[in-house]
């Protein structure tokens, strides 16, 4: 009965049925669309975003979607690809109206001056965590909106409503998280990847320093005595550690200059307590003591 | 009333006039003033300007180097290169003589075969240049992509891919069309540069040679509207493997040794489908290949040939168990069984187109493969892999042969990977699966280090 269960189309449930790649894509086209759209999440919010499986079950995801919102800036280069690809989908492919690239959208930093491989795992376009700037979802807030109300112009007025009680929200969330880390401003880090890039900069936050020696690279001895000699030296506040990578190579930094590691969520279900973008900020505004 | 205003307002203006015309002049000398300082800084900045760069006198010429441009429209290109290090227990002519007992004959070496060498990855002693593989991938047009790859070798340049892919059809459809990968089964598509271990499995070598079913035809793929991964395929192939399939005419076309079959010859069908339960993912599929077999080998040191029809079955399941992001336990196992139905010649040594003797020859084999490869981390991964031919009924006019049918062969590697880019892998092989020309098992061992090496942009892989 339950495997019957499983045949049945997913189409005959939800009005709009839209696969996004990542979870806070997820929440935000649902608190846009409201009852008229189910989202399909591809990705597990507590991995790698970068390393993602492409599982055939997320092909049949792509496949019944009426269209696909991704990250972009070659987040998803590793994985969406096949997927799209196998789908056999129009909707989902790149050049259709219903395919949505979030960071067409936003102007991205840290763009690299020179590009080769040499460098590690380099984004051609820049750094591509920018979803971690309170302030660009409400940009991308209001482009799943204009996308919504493009492919589903009956409902428009729906989406526009959603939207204002969203980003009216929102911007009393900023107000407090500016308040917040207020205090921070100035606040010395250094992280495993910079996947904080655009919150650091939302919040005058510094890195100074990577644990992996490159991009995509993972820590040598060599780079980690470095990063420890330059800690001493600059005595940063603490070391903000993403939730996939083993925290061993920070463990010994933390041990040799008594810097304190602190687990940084990327997304929604990262950690447990993370369960929705309000808490996701909530969680990273607090984290730094 | 209106002429009065005016009066009115130049006489006014006469009145005042004597002492505006002293305020006017000295007003007029503070502005020429004003202006010749201006125009005094707006000098020394042009002259900076010139200095610096020369005054663009082609400000209405349109630059014409990029008007007809379409680099941009480059497609994916990358190149991948195989090589390795060889030791074997046995001497590279030797290896070339022992074959699988009526499965195939020259496993492992290269082997002429009139004027084309055909050599296995990792084929001698020593240094191998496997492949340099050259991919392209670009889209099309909005209805298709195209993607070829092609395997540079010392013995030549090989097509081992060429194919266009439909996008738009919808409905969960898909079509192929050119020289592919046939998807039968779960290793077959993939390529050598995925796959866990620098040499194919026992089975799938010994029955369908180093490139599978790699074949000129066309592919229909359906994947069902389910939310339960389920996908439908069916492939109509030209039917030209060496080993096992085939259509053209053997021997003399004046008076041949077996007459060809038409083409398209070959038909592929499969289902698969697969599940997740938490972070881990069972992939399982049933594949079907029916065709026609020409099978020559007139040009062999025993020199024979078959015609006849085949059937290949083929089963397989993948289990993959996610860690994290970057440490997995996959277990992954084939199953393939072939009935091959025909006629055998035994032919003259001494003069090919003579047929010493004709049997009515039946064989059916099968075999399996599994391994188990542990992703300890972003670098690191470390397998084990079991082969074996376990069925080798061969009946020649009812008569079995009694074909030895234990045939096994024990695998083991070490992998290390300093970017997603760049590979090495040591390897280790028991083969107990070849005999020498007296019909006596050979042990062989051998000890392989692989380097796997890409640049370039390469699509991702699928599952």
């Amino acid at each position: 009965m339950r495997f019957l269960l499983l045949l049945l189309p997913l189409t005959l449930f939800a009005n709009l049925n839209i696969a996004v790649s990542y979870p806070y894509i997820g929440a935000l086209t649902k608190s846009i669309g409201g009852e008229n759209v189910e989202t399909v999440v591809l990705a597990n919010g507590n991995w790698d975003p970068h390393f993602i499986v492409p599982k055939p079950s997320l092909i049949s995801k792509v496949r019944n979607a009426d269209g696909l919102i991704m990250n972009g800036g070659q987040l998803e280069i590793g994985w969406l690809p096949p997927l799209i690809k196998r789908a056999g989908n129009p909707k989902t492919n790149v050049n259709a109206s219903t395919f949505l690239n979030l960071s067409n959208h936003i102007s991205m930093i840290d763009k690299p001056q020179s590009l080769s491989r040499s460098g590690g795992d380099l984004h051609p376009d820049g750094n591509p965590h920018f979803h971690l700037d309170p302030n660009n979802i409400l940009i991308l807030a209001n482009i799943i909106k204009e996308y919504l109300s493009s492919i589903d112009s009956k409902n428009s007025q729906i989406y526009e409503k959603n939207y204002t009680v969203f980003s009216d929200m929102w911007k009393k969330k900023i107000e407090l998280w500016n308040k917040k880390m207020l205090s921070k401003k100035g606040a010395k880090v250094v992280q495993f990847h910079n996947i904080l890039a655009y919150f650091n900069k939302a919040y005058g936050v510094q890195n100074i320093a990577t644990i992996e020696p490159l991009p995509g690279i993972p820590p040598s001895s060599k780079h980690t005595i470095e990063t420890i000699e330059l800690m001493q030296k600059e005595q940063p506040c603490c070391i903000l550690h993403d939730v996939y990578h083993s925290t061993k190579t920070a463990e010994f930094m933390s041990e040799k200059t008594g810097v304190k590691i602190v687990l940084m969520p990327h997304d929604i279900g990262a950690l447990d307590s993370v369960e929705d973008l309000t808490s996701l900020f909530d969680y990273l505004t607090s984290a730094i003591k | 009333m209106k002429k009065q205003l005016c009066l009115s307002l130049v006489a006014s203006s006469f009145l005042f006039a004597q002492t505006d015309i002293e305020q006017l002049r000295t007003e007029m000398n503070k502005q020429q003033l004003i202006i010749e300082k201006l125009q005094e800084k707006l000098e020394k900045l042009e002259n900076a300007n010139a200095n610096k760069e020369p005054i663009k006198t082609e400000k209405f010429v349109a630059p014409q180097r990029e008007a007809f441009d379409q680099s941009k429209f480059m497609p994916d290109i990358s190149l991948i290169l195989d090589a390795s290090y060889v030791s074997r227990s046995k001497k590279d002519d030797e290896v070339a003589h022992l074959e699988v007992p009526s499965v195939v004959h020259g496993l492992l070496g290269s082997h002429s075969d009139g004027d084309v060498t055909h050599s296995t990855y990792n084929a001698n002693n020593g240094f191998n240049l496997n492949y340099a593989e050259l991919a392209l991938s670009s889209s099309v047009d909005p209805y298709f992509t195209m993607d070829a790859i092609f395997h540079l070798s010392e013995h030549g340049f090989e097509i081992e891919e060429a194919f266009v892919t439909s996008t738009a059809l919808g409905h969960g459809l898909r079509a192929k069309g050119g020289k592919f990968l046939s998807n039968f089964g779960y290793l077959n598509e993939k390529h050598h540069h995925a796959w866990s271990f620098s040499d194919m499995p026992l089975v799938y070598e010994s029955f369908l040679g180093l490139h599978a079913i790699n074949e000129i035809g066309a592919q229909l793929q359906w994947t069902a509207p389910t939310s339960t991964y389920l996908m439908f395929g069916a492939e109509v192939l030209q039917g030209e493997n060496e080993q096992m399939f085939g259509n053209n005419t053997i021997g003399d076309v004046e008076a041949p040794i077996a007459k060809g079959s038409s083409a398209p010859s070959l038909f592929v069908a499969y289902v698969k489908s697969s599940i997740d339960i938490d972070d881990t993912t069972i992939l399982g599929g049933i594949s079907y290949a029916n065709g026609s077999s020409r099978v020559d080998h007139s040009q062999e040191e025993v020199p024979s040939a078959f015609s006849g029809d085949s059937s290949l079955y083929g089963i397989d399941l993948t289990v993959k168990h996610y860690f994290d992001s970057y440490s997995f336990l996959s277990w992954q196992s084939e199953w393939l069984m072939r009935d091959m139905d025909g006629i055998g010649y035994a032919l003259d040594p001494a003069d090919i187109s003579v047929v010493t003797t004709t049997t009515n020859l039946r064989k059916k084999q099968a075999g399996i493969y599994t391994q188990l490869e542990y992703g300890i981390n972003k670098n690191w991964s470390a397998a084990l892999r079991y082969d074996t031919i376990y069925k080798n009924d061969v009946v020649e006019d009812g008569v079995n042969l009694n074909e030895p049918d234990s045939l096994n062969s024990y695998s083991a590697m070490l992998e290390y990977k300093t970017s997603e880019f760049a590979k090495f892998r040591l390897q280790y092989n028991r083969n107990e699966a070849l005999y020498n020309e007296d019909g006596l098992r050979q042990k062989i061992d051998t000890i392989i280090f692989q380097t796997n090496i890409a640049i370039g942009a390469h699509g991702a892989h699928s599952f």
